[in-house]
């Protein structure tokens, strides 16, 4: 005859068991109520992952993007950057997002000859212009903003 | 008991973690094969890529990269929804689904993340068959299940967060807030007799329901949490009902029957195990999408591990319904993705962004697979 017999719960967990599953409680929830509280001290306002602010994917970028380079021999070469990365990564860098401009222009670096990249971002929203220029060999780029003439 | 011990320790209605573990890890694999494989072809375009974290460095993951690893931990979840789940392979489950989101930001989706942090919860929950979880009798079994009280706090933290920054910015937040509480008490309502507490309960299920019904999003996110908010806040006796019909079939026929021939039926199972492990892949062939024949490989080597000394030492057939299972996952993968626009939509993309790069050998291959899967 088949059985159908129901199997017992798991067991209560032993003291010793109990004392590491809540070290291991402790560090879990510690680790999920400072990730979102990091959002307060990041240089890049633009970067909210990990802070629950937001269940929505990244929007559109808000400003439109031109960048250029400028190799040893005094030549300056425009961009074309939809050729050259994907498109979600051009939206990253249209909102500023700061990590993803610093990989794009120490990227351009890595070509022979070049001695600096420029990236130029015309934002509407709030009509200003950033400027990331990075000086190849250089450990961070220096950006400018200011705002656009009307 | 203490207090807090009572809290995290206490008894929990054992069908809530048992059907919690198989809604989202079925959610994960559906997800993953409608949502973001279609999405796959940007990966490793142009050679750049910025990883969620710097220990990643200059690694660059590729589409055939993604897509297998999408492929291995969404067949292998599916697996574990489909058969009682292994902790090593919601482990595995667990790494892969984190390493697909945290090796791009091309995925800063934020619940996945979230999903992240519950996958690591479900590695510690009990690992429950269905005849643990539910019984013949009208009362639901209970046990201490402290995973999943921290699933209920984990979710409710996320709320909180939620109801800070809402409030932060000056808007409304006292529904998150509301979710935030009532998660926080959830898991207390399988411990108590109280009438009180038992016809409150499912009405603070309304909050988080009413929250994501209102605040609808383009991704599954509501789904995941309406899903999820139902089996939290839902009265036990209706989860157990519920949960014993549909798992009639796995409690009543595909239990072991007898122990009479061990010797002949370990060898039977362990050549049929073996078998299906091997064949189980082959049914990713037909999926036609770069890195999945890889990932599907991958998911049976890791069922063999999950597998273990069983696919040896054990008369009972469980090793073979692990396999069964990887089938099904296999087979779900393949079915899902020949009546969906998925692969169209994959290779359409592909074939849009190198035709913008200005490779149109590339393109011309990618629009001829489009137009092969265009339903």
């Amino acid at each position: 005859m088949r059985s159908v017999a129901t199997e017992p719960p798991p067991p209560h967990p032993s003291p010793k068991h109990r004392r590491r599953s809540g070290l291991f409680i402790g560090a879990f929830l510690l680790l999920q109520f400072l990730a979102p509280l990091t959002y307060l001290t990041r240089n890049d306002a633009a970067d909210d992952r990990f802070t629950w602010r937001t269940f929505s994917p990244p929007s559109g970028p808000a400003c439109e993007t031109s960048a250029s380079l400028e190799t040893f021999d005094g030549r300056r070469e425009e961009l074309a950057l939809h050729k050259m990365i994907h498109r979600d990564w051009v939206d990253y860098v249209g909102r500023n997002r700061r990590v993803v401009v610093e990989a794009f222009l120490r990227k351009q670096c890595e070509a022979e000859g070049v001695l600096e990249v420029e990236l130029t971002n015309h934002c509407e929203d709030d009509s200003r212009i950033r400027e990331y220029r990075l000086r190849c060999g250089g450990e961070r780029s220096h950006e400018t903003t200011r705002t656009a003439a009307r | 008991m203490k207090p807090l011990t009572r809290y995290w320790f206490g008894d929990v209605a054992l069908a809530r973690p048992y059907s919690l573990v198989r809604f989202v890890l079925t959610m994960l694999a559906f997800d993953s094969w409608l949502n973001l494989m279609p999405h796959g072809a940007k990966y490793g375009v142009g050679g750049f890529n910025v990883a969620h974290f710097p220990v990643f460095g200059d690694f660059i993951p590729s589409a055939p990269f993604y897509l297998g690893v999408l492929a291995f931990t969404s067949v292998l979840a599916l697996s574990q929804a489909l058969y009682r789940p292994h902790r090593i392979a919601l482990a595995l489950v667990a790494m892969g689904y984190t390493l697909g989101w945290t090796c791009s930001l091309l995925d800063s989706v934020a619940y996945h993340y979230l999903v992240s942090l519950y996958l690591g919860c479900f590695v510690f929950f009990p690992m429950l068959s269905a005849r643990a979880a539910f019984s013949r009798s009208d009362r639901a079994p209970r046990g201490s299940a402290w995973a999943y009280v921290l699933f209920c706090v984990t979710t409710a933290i996320v709320y909180f967060y939620v109801a800070a920054w809402d409030a932060a910015d000056g808007e409304p937040y006292w529904l998150p807030m509301v979710c935030s509480g009532a998660y926080l008490v959830a898991s207390m309502q399988d411990r108590s007799d109280s009438t009180a507490v038992l016809v409150t309960m499912p009405f603070l299920g309304v909050a988080p329901i009413a929250f994501h019904w209102l605040t609808p999003t383009e991704s599954w996110f509501p789904i995941y949490m309406i899903g999820i908010a139902v089996l939290v806040f839902a009265p036990a006796r209706w989860i157990h009902v519920a949960g014993r019909t549909l798992t009639f079939p796995a409690r009543n026929w595909l239990q072991d029957q007898s122990e009479v021939g061990i010797d002949e039926r370990a060898s039977q199972v362990f050549y049929a195990s073996l078998a299906g492990l091997v064949t189980a892949p082959v049914v990713s062939m037909f999926v036609d999408l770069p890195g999945v024949k890889t990932g599907c490989a991958l998911t049976a080597i890791a069922m063999l591990f999950v597998i273990g000394r069983q696919l040896y030492l054990t008369p009972k057939r469980r090793p073979l319904w692990r396999v069964v299972s990887l089938f099904g996952g296999c087979l779900a993968l393949w079915i899902t993705m020949a009546t969906s626009t998925a692969r169209f939509d994959y290779y359409r993309s592909g074939a849009i962004d190198a035709d913008l790069r200005g490779d149109h050998d590339a393109a011309a291959l990618m629009r001829e697979k489009a137009e092969r899967y265009r339903r």
